[in-house]
């Protein structure tokens, strides 16, 4: 049962939703990984939407460079760590649900426990390293993945679905160089929106995932193309489960 | 024979997002990108690394399978295909 509060501050969204709907994201756990681009805009849109719980985890601070796209952070944050800011801007958004700040990298050793409890995991990373831990984790432990990257005016997303769709080692087999990416808020806002709507999409049952598919977002031309991701044949992780369409 | 190629993200500034291209019967993937470097240079740089080979990150999709996992360059086209060109992004 939603309580009367709930019901009031979720009125626009529970027509899309249902009841049950919104009830399930009260109850469902997200770890937003990583406090960056991708990640603030992320744990904004979870908090507003009404996910029960927001596991957020990284270990830097704000810097006067992060600001012209990491949306919780304002200029008086200066030097504060991201994860301490973020809570508490998420907290003054939404009373109504728990946030769990988490100071660490994420590495082999810390994901377990990190995972621990969580319905969905949120990429919001900046590299493929860290990436690929969480797809370990995610197929090790069954939860599904929503992954989003962003270079300047592109991006990508796509939901790793353990059992039934390619791992993001089959997706992305070799990462990118990393290094000093542009980035510009209005590309991470809008890819970091698709990724919620994903795990809006995983945690109610709503519409269809992006599943086995990746959404390639062209800020540019103002258009989205989905294509078929396909699994390695010989992938360990997701060999003989995951679901080539 | 006629094969379709689509191009995301940074290679947009150097290949339209969709063409046809015509290419001899038999041609391997790496003939197409030869054709497609003939036609727009500056694209070499982005694909192919100073010893020519294939940067790894680029991901090139053939009727939607990567062609790491089928026979790389080496892969096969036929009349038809469409074949996705997309590096992948990697910043948050």
């Amino acid at each position: 049962m939603l309580s009367l509060v709930e019901r009031e501050r979720y009125l626009r969204q529970i027509p899309l939703l249902g009841e049950g709907g919104q009830e399930r994201l009260r109850d469902a756990a997200v770890l937003i990984a990583g406090a960056g681009g991708l990640g603030s805009v992320c744990a904004q849109m979870c908090a507003c939407a009404g996910f029960g719980k927001i596991r957020i985890v990284d270990n830097d601070v704000v810097e006067r460079h992060n600001l012209n796209r990491q949306v919780l952070y304002a200029a008086r944050d200066h030097g504060l760590f991201k994860v301490d800011v973020a809570a508490r801007r998420l907290r003054e958004n939404n009373p109504l649900i728990s946030v769990e700040p988490v100071r660490e990298t994420i590495t082999r050793g810390s994901i377990g426990n990190l995972a621990k409890g969580i319905d969905v995991i949120i990429d919001g990373m900046d590299n493929y390293d860290a990436r690929y831990i969480l797809d370990d984790a995610a197929f090790g432990e069954g939860i599904p993945l929503v992954h989003g990257a962003v270079n300047g005016f592109y991006g990508q997303v796509s939901s790793v679905i353990p059992g039934k769709t390619p791992c993001l080692h089959c997706i992305v087999p070799h990462p990118p160089p990393s290094g000093n990416i542009p980035i510009l808020g209005v590309t991470v806002g809008t890819v970091g929106s698709i990724q919620v709507a994903e795990a809006i999409k995983l945690v109610t049952g709503l519409g269809k995932p992006i599943a086995g598919r990746m959404l390639l977002w062209d800020g540019l031309m103002g258009e989205a193309e989905v294509i078929p991701v396909s699994r390695d044949p010989s992938c360990t992780r997701c060999n003989g489960r995951g679901v080539v369409p | 024979m006629k094969v379709r190629v689509k191009s995301f993200a940074i290679l947009r500034q150097f290949l339209p997002r969709e063409t046809e291209v015509e290419i001899k019967e038999g041609a391997l993937v790496r003939d197409l990108l030869g054709l497609l470097v003939k036609q727009a240079p500056p694209l070499a740089a982005e694909l192919f690394n100073e010893q020519g080979e294939l940067k790894d990150f680029v991901n090139i999709l053939l009727n939607g399978r990567n062609i790491h996992f089928i026979s790389g360059l080496d892969s096969p086209l036929r009349e038809g295909d469409l074949v996705a060109l997309f590096p992948p992004a990697g910043g948050g």
